[in-house]
């Protein structure tokens, strides 16, 4: 947070530590991501940061329009879409709308990738004037990015909830993955999912949403540092940051013991960049096979 | 209704010398209250501590217990740091908590791998020589349990909404837990699985019939749960009993029986249907969980 006092403006602005919007300042949370203006940034002795906490009815302005975000268990972001102003969602996540506000499918790209990778084909889209909002099925926390023109940032499928019209999608593949072996039973498993969401602002800045489970940490790594994630746990990184999968042998271990752990798969992002965490992640299988070809694997044996 | 076969109510818990334990700033009733001693594992703490060193519980709220005798597992506030050993655990977040170790050298901590959230490339890693695992594997279950070697970084989490539940274990003290509950636990305390006798279908759902059990012998350890929804605990007196839902059994004291019993419902709509209670009997503590799923085995 930093409250400067700014002459040319006659008067204070307000940086805000998470999104970098600078305002005016006289607002409880930032009109951008609602973050709360007055709390200190919460940090671990490591150096992740927690999502900052963030009022119940904080508005986060955007364009004409601006979304609300109500609740604090599993928080709801209800949009109030002006005239000219269009979100775009995954449809699982509509909770309630105005019977006026029209929703119309949006058409993607290579649709038939992404049916393989069994991901959301259809993406709905919702044009103001007009309330619609969403929600997701777990608890946890609702995480605003508003991007400026021109940033990207990759996610994680399935975490997307809603994004202004402005925010161009694309995705790539993930390009972790390993292939395991038995008999003539080959299996390629993908920790991370077959394919990343790729959200840029283009033209003018626009606003993301996603909705993680459990706590949200946030860490920038400088350049060259890496860390190791759960793959599971992997929310969001800048596009400057590098992942590898990285498989660990612990000391002590039998090869028959395989199918209970006798490796952990890891991620590796490597900085520099920002990247994220959820704290509620779903189990990340291994059938304990052979593996006869990865991405690339980096390998430590203790 | 009243169960004639139970003995009376709990009395209050016994607080030793509370008076000199409690205290108010500079003798105003409306200052925040100050504990010295933690009610949840008894251990003493610096004058102006906020939580407890040895269990992250805040000393300065009001004690949660129940008319019935049930106390809330302390909310550990977010970032508070424990400390064992040579080492720290920060609690990080209050919808997953986080336990995030940062482990001194010669310390280290066992656990069940799927926990794993992160850790520093450095942080060694090994697995705990089991013995009697075959027959636990044969059951379902995964028996390996790894562990990772200071110096260095290690955090943990879990797959669902819940509370992490810090219970340092004093010298002497030994603790059955339901399977795959625990999150953690210091390498000073000794480990091994108990089998349940009759629990089959029934307690497990299927899919085990072990608990684990943690025996502090030499040094005090420090042993993490996590507890889905809200986690309560009652401590009950030699031959008191209470029959809780098998889903819900957290753990128990070691000193306390289980013994499974069918409820037989028998009004003519449910005819022919039971359900089946856990009979716990004291003397010691039990602990229970709000959301009782039953996670899959691994």
């Amino acid at each position: 947070m930093n409250l400067d006092q700014n002459p040319s403006s006659g008067g204070r602005t307000y940086t805000c530590s998470w999104c970098g919007l600078t305002s005016e300042g006289i607002d409880l949370s930032c009109p951008a991501c609602g973050a709360e203006v007055d709390v200190r940034a919460v940090v671990t002795r490591s150096g992740w940061t927690e999502l900052p906490g963030r009022r119940d009815m904080a508005k986060l302005q955007f364009g004409q329009s601006y979304c609300q975000v109500e609740g604090t268990y599993v928080p709801v972001a209800d949009m109030n879409l002006a005239a000219g102003d269009s979100v775009y969602f995954a449809h699982h996540v509509l909770l309630w709308k105005d019977p006026a506000v029209a929703v119309t499918s949006m058409g993607l790209k290579g649709a038939w990738k992404r049916m393989l990778a069994g991901m959301p084909l259809i993406m709905t889209q919702a044009a103001g004037p007009g309330h619609i909002a969403f929600s997701r099925d777990l608890p946890g926390e609702l995480i605003a990015l508003p991007l400026q023109h021109g940033q990207t940032i990759d996610v994680r499928e399935h975490l997307f909830m809603v994004a202004t019209g402005a925010v161009s999608y694309d995705w790539f593949a993930s390009n972790v993955w390993f292939t395991t072996k038995e008999g003539d039973e080959t299996e390629t498993h993908y920790p991370l999912g077959m394919f990343l969401d790729r959200f840029t602002a283009q033209g003018a800045p626009g606003l993301l949403l996603l909705h993680a489970g459990g706590n949200v940490f946030v860490r920038t790594l400088e350049p060259g540092q890496s860390i190791l994630i759960k793959p599971t746990a992997f929310l969001f990184k800048d596009t400057t940051v590098q992942m590898r999968l990285h498989i660990e042998r612990p000391a002590g271990t039998w090869r028959s013991w395989r199918s209970w752990g006798d490796r952990y798969f890891w991620l590796r992002l490597h900085g520099p960049g920002r990247v994220a965490v959820q704290s509620a992640f779903e189990p990340l299988e291994d059938n304990g096979r052979t593996i006869v070809d990865h991405s690339g694997a980096t390998e430590r044996r203790w | 209704m009243t169960d004639p076969h139970l003995p009376p109510p709990l009395p209050p818990m016994p607080q030793t010398s509370q008076a000199s334990q409690t205290s108010h700033h500079a003798a105003d009733p409306g200052a925040p209250l100050i504990r010295l001693q933690c009610q949840w594992c008894q251990s003493m703490n610096e004058p102006g501590a906020l939580a407890c060193r040895t269990c992250g519980a805040p000393l300065d709220v009001k004690d949660m217990v129940s008319d019935s005798g049930w106390r809330e597992a302390p909310r550990i506030r977010d970032m508070t740091e424990i400390h064992f050993g040579a080492s720290t655990c920060q609690v990080e977040g209050e919808i997953v908590p986080v336990a995030e170790i940062n482990l001194g050298q010669g310390d280290a901590v066992f656990f069940e791998h799927h926990v794993l959230l992160w850790k520093d490339d450095h942080t060694a890693m090994s697995v705990l020589p089991l013995t009697g695992g075959v027959k636990r594997a044969l059951a379902g279950m995964p028996f390996i349990i790894s562990v990772a070697h200071g110096p260095g970084r290690v955090a943990f989490s879990r797959d669902a909404t819940g509370e992490l539940v810090v219970l340092p274990l004093h010298p002497g003290q030994e603790l059955d837990v339901r399977e795959h509950a625990f999150l953690l636990c210091s390498h000073t305390v000794q480990y091994t699985f108990i089998r349940v006798k009759g629990l089959r279908n029934i307690l497990f759902g299927g899919n085990g019939m072990f608990m684990d059990r943690f025996i502090a012998s030499g040094t005090q350890g420090l042993l993490l749960l996590h507890g889905y929804g809200n986690v309560f605990e009652r401590t009950l007196r030699p031959g008191e009993s209470i029959q809780v839902e098998p889903g819900a059994f957290l753990y128990k004291d070691a000193s306390v029986t289980m013994d499974v019993e069918p409820i037989k419902l028998t009004s003519g709509l449910f005819g022919g249907t039971s359900m089946n209670l856990a009979r716990m009997t004291g003397p010691g503590r039990v602990g229970i969980q709000s959301m009782y799923v039953h996670h899959a085995t691994e």
